[in-house]
């Protein structure tokens, strides 16, 4: 159990910065995820916190204590890695037990520890075997043993589910949230997979190229993503945006583009009245848009017209890329209705559904 | 369709595989023929070991030659354990100094790391005579001169850098996570070398002791130039250094000595071969 | 995705305590062994010490390095070294690859037998090669002169080790017997891990036999083949005991390599600086070929 704070956290490697300015709080206890693609820099601020790396500049604490210099072995954390980290050449019960035996607990202690974790695992019957017998989701559990045994007061996990095939993912991930529960530490999860951030985090933080974009819970970053980044990060299908320019007319604001046409809600006139550039970009996420006629769509709020891509038959829905003059859309048609590859359709939303970004810094108006 | 094309292909892969097979036999022919004489010969009498027109293998099959090897007037037997002690000591000191510093070389970054290791490359290209000179002025000063501890010290300067080179290899291929799980767990690195590192490079410390071995084994310079009396030399010079006089037409004898001399290093080749492949090819082959 | 784990283990630990224990006590002993030796060497090469004492050493800066150039068994002795290690390294390699690629298919025990067999000269210490084939040699009684005139090839026996033009040869014969399944060894294994699917494709393309392996298999042998041989060329500069077990660098001087000259002039004539001379020149030059060496093998 501890809070964990980073201030001001810089990364450097030979001059390339790798980590600018990270600025985070993870209260105790908390289920908190670290997303973002490749090179976000995720990993390295999980071994910050890990103890595994040093920082260029910042600091890391650990409740409200600065850790900077404080060894990997004595931060009281325990780490699953992406390739497990086990040692080959031990047991799966020494590997369990390697930690333990260093901080000279009683043989029978160490021994009613590595069993119970055992069996929380379901891994009992696996103690005497040699890691390379087991198979890739043995393996993970192992090295998620070999954690929880040691008792931390956080649990650091760097990707452990990526070498999973699909299947035993969805399963591993509701047996680590029911792990967490029952150990009540603090957690810091990265992944890559924003669909896990999702399913899986208390907050999730999302990070690129090195920054921290937003942080916040699966609600908050889904519905107000703070930038076009999150907003195009976090959820699938992804989120579609235009290219708009402003028309002001007295009281009314309306977005538009040659295809498109968004009449501001109250809420974002009052955004657009103080936005002193022209360029805005509109994104609207797949449910949010109906297929409608093109009668019907002249009287919505929001109507988009384009050429259809790629419809995708997914079972139960459908969905439908779009392509208009100022950008791309994705929605998502019941299986019903018709769509055909180069068809000219329209759709329609309320405005309330859209969110707005500057276009030049991507920032959401808010 | 599959069938009809493998038949015309049928009668060009036999003959190719003939040409094959005997190419292979060709080969091995070559590869041991030699052997077959130096053992032939160890049995053969000092005088059909003469013949002017060499017998395909003894007509007169005797064991004097070995037996003379242990009798006779040549202390063989001392050549042979000062040989086996000298590059047995010169194998594990070398592996025991190089396993840190080859460590080091994997694992940690520090501005000097890539110097070290074109150093190492350099050190291996030394003209054996450079070192020659000023070691054996150094064991001279040392009164190290004419014994074991001298001929080691001389061993082990050719071997170490290439024992930090063969283990560095070693230790590259051990996934560094298992390191860092390792110091998660609150070990310090002294501990997980030990405990981690060396367990799992075993077989390659074994491969580059062996290859230390035999190199040390090899050397004809070191114990020609560091050591003066015959009692205590080593095999390669012991072979040069008696074939004169008496023994310059005995070749029976000659040749009985070298299979003995041969069989150690042979049974060591053996022995790690496969995992010599891995060591020397980890920087050679892609991605290996 | 994570960054490789081989570029994280690069960015590992700044200036950390650890390093210097673990690699002072080996850096210290290289240095002292080795890198004194070194320093040492240059400093003898610039003085005229005669181990016999029958002058007084003393310092002649740049003097023996003239008596080196003017010197023409130093030359010869350099050309000898020359023909020696690359002559030998070239066909030794050659030989190597083809073994490596007659063997290639050859699977399971059988396979495993061959390839061990075809191991066992590496495996045999150099002085007994030496005395081996110097018996094989032998003009009076030597089998490879008794096969000869079995076959009919020549009508007399050749005295090879004593006529000055087929010395070098013969010698050059044995070190490509013993160095031959070093490259076998190290070409097999590179081989061997050429990607399955690349052979595959190829043979999709209809690539066969001798264009299978010209376009497709060398190129992944290249670097094999290039660090191997560096490695053989750094070996065979040093190669004392196989030329001095058979001939001492004799007839004359026509097998003496630089590794015979420097032993002699500092172990027979005492001359210990101007040996250490040669010694220097030999390094640089050494170290001039491996640096071009190098940089082709950068090169992708």
């Amino acid at each position: 159990m501890a809070k964990i704070s980073l201030r001001g956290v810089e990364k450097r490697y030979d001059g390339t910065v790798v980590l600018h300015d990270c600025n985070l709080d993870i209260a105790d206890r908390e289920f908190m995820v670290l997303v973002g693609p490749s090179g976000s820099g995720k990993t390295t601020l999980l071994r910050i916190i890990a103890g595994l790396e040093r920082v260029s500049a910042g600091n890391v604490l650990f409740d409200g204590a600065r850790v900077n210099d404080v060894d990997v072995g004595d931060r009281d954390i325990a780490m699953v890695f992406q390739n497990y980290g086990l040692y080959p050449h031990m047991s799966v019960y020494d590997n369990m037990a390697f930690g333990l035996r260093r901080r000279k607990l009683a043989p029978s202690d160490i021994d009613a520890r590595v069993r119970r974790t055992a069996r929380m695992l379901g891994i009992e019957p696996l103690l005497g075997r040699r890691p390379r017998q087991l198979s890739g989701g043995q393996r993970q559990r192992v090295a998620l043993g070999r954690a929880i045994v040691r008792d931390p007061a956080v649990f650091l996990l760097d990707e452990p589910l990526s070498n999973l095939d699909a299947h035993l993912r969805v399963q591993m991930r509701a047996e680590i949230l029911k792990v967490h529960r029952a150990v009540t530490a603090t957690a810091v999860y990265v992944t890559h997979d924003q669909v896990e951030a999702l399913t899986m985090g208390d907050r999730i933080v999302v990070m690129n190229h090195g920054r921290i974009h937003q942080v916040g819970t699966p609600g908050e970053l889904y519905d107000a993503p703070v930038d076009r980044f999150v907003a195009s990060f976090i959820g699938t299908p992804q989120m579609g945006f235009v290219d708009c320019h402003l028309e002001r007319s007295g009281e009314r604001i309306t977005l538009s583009t040659q295809a498109a046409r968004i009449a501001a809600s109250d809420a974002h006139r009052r955004l657009l009245q103080a936005f002193a550039a022209n360029a805005i970009t509109v994104g609207i996420r797949p449910e949010c848009l109906t297929l409608a006629s093109q009668a019907d769509a002249q009287s919505a709020e929001v109507h988009v017209r384009g050429v259809v891509q790629v419809v995708e038959m997914l079972g139960a829905e459908q969905y439908v890329h779009v392509a208009t003059d100022a950008g791309a859309l994705t929605a998502r048609v019941p299986r019903h209705r018709s769509v055909k590859v180069d068809e000219t359709v329209t759709f329609v939303a309320s405005a309330q559904d859209v969110h707005l970004f500057d276009r030049e810094s991507g920032l959401a108006l808010r | 369709m599959a069938v009809a094309m493998g038949h015309p292909a049928r009668p060009a892969r036999r003959a190719s595989q003939a040409v094959q097979a005997v190419a292979i036999g060709l080969a091995l022919l070559w590869s041991l023929a030699p052997l077959y004489w130096m053992l032939a010969t160890s049995f053969k009498t000092e005088l059909e070991a003469a013949r002017l027109a060499p017998t395909a293998w003894p007509h007169d099959l005797t064991f004097a030659n070995y037996r003379g090897l242990f009798t006779g007037e040549l202390p063989f037997p001392a050549f042979f354990l000062n040989t086996l002690i000298t590059c047995l000591a010169t194998a594990i000191v070398a592996v025991i100094i190089a396993t840190p510093a080859a460590y080091a070389l994997s694992r940690a970054r520090f501005r000097l790391r890539g110097t070290i290791a074109y150093a190492m490359l350099v050190f291996r290209m030394l003209p054996l005579v450079v070192l020659l000179a000023p070691l054996y002025l150094l064991l001279l000063h040392a009164k190290l001169l004419d014994t074991h501890t001298g001929l080691v010290v001389g061993f082990v300067t050719f071997g170490l850098p290439f024992a930090v080179w063969m283990l560095k290899s070693f230790i590259d291929a051990v996934p560094i996570e298992i390191e860092e799980a390792a110091r998660v767990d609150g070990y310090t690195r002294f501990q997980i070398v030990r405990k981690v590192v060396v367990p799992l490079i075993l077989p390659g410390l074994l491969t580059t002791a062996t290859f230390v071995f035999m190199e040390a084994w090899n050397n004809l310079i070191y114990p020609l130039t560091f050591v003066t009396t015959l009692d205590k030399q080593t095999l390669p010079a012991a072979l040069v250094l008696t074939f004169t006089g008496q023994f310059k037409t005995d070749w029976g004898g000659m040749m009985a000595a070298a299979t003995l001399t041969t069989l150690p290093l042979m049974i060591a080749f053996f022995a790690v071969q496969r995992s010599m492949v891995r060591g020397l090819t980890s920087g050679a082959v892609a991605g290996a | 995705m994570t960054n490789g784990v081989a570029s994280r283990s690069a960015r590992d630990a700044e200036r950390v305590p650890w390093i210097d224990a673990m690699v002072l006590p080996s850096a210290a002993v290289l240095a002292m062994v080795v890198g004194y030796p070194v320093v040492y060497t240059l400093l003898l090469s610039a003085q005229d010490y005669n181990l016999l004492g029958t002058t007084p050493e003393r310092f002649v800066g740049g003097g023996n390095y003239r008596k080196l150039i003017d010197d023409a068994t130093f030359w010869l002795s350099l050309s000898n070294t020359a023909i020696y290690t690359f002559g030998s390294v070239a066909i030794a390699a050659l030989l190597g690859l083809a073994l490596a690629l007659l063997t290639e298919n050859v699977g399971g025990r059988r396979g495993r037998a061959v390839r061990a067999l075809l191991l066992t000269p590496w495996a045999v210490p150099f002085v007994v090669v030496a005395f081996l084939f110097r018996y094989m040699y032998l003009q009076n009684g030597g089998v490879i002169n008794a096969l000869l005139l079995a076959a009919g090839i020549v009508e007399r026996p050749i005295s090879w080790l004593n006529v000055s033009s087929l010395a070098l040869p013969a010698v050059m014969v044995t070190n490509v017997w013993t160095m031959t399944p070093f490259f076998f060894l190290l070409l097999a294994a590179a081989l061997a891990a050429i990607p399955n699917e690349v052979i595959e494709s190829a043979r999709v393309d209809r690539a066969r036999g001798a264009s299978l392996i010209f376009s497709i298999k060398l190129p992944f042998l290249r670097n094999a083949l290039l660090v191997s041989s560096l490695l053989m060329i750094i070996a065979n500069f040093n190669d004392f005991a196989k030329i001095w077990a058979m001939t001492q660098g004799g007839p004359g001087y026509s097998t003496t390599t630089l590794v015979v000259y420097v032993y002699r002039q500092a172990f027979e004539n005492f001359e210990i600086g101007y040996a250490s001379a040669i010694g220097v020149v030999w390094l640089l030059l050494l170290l001039a070929f491996a640096v071009a060496y190098l940089r082709v093998l950068r090169m992708k």
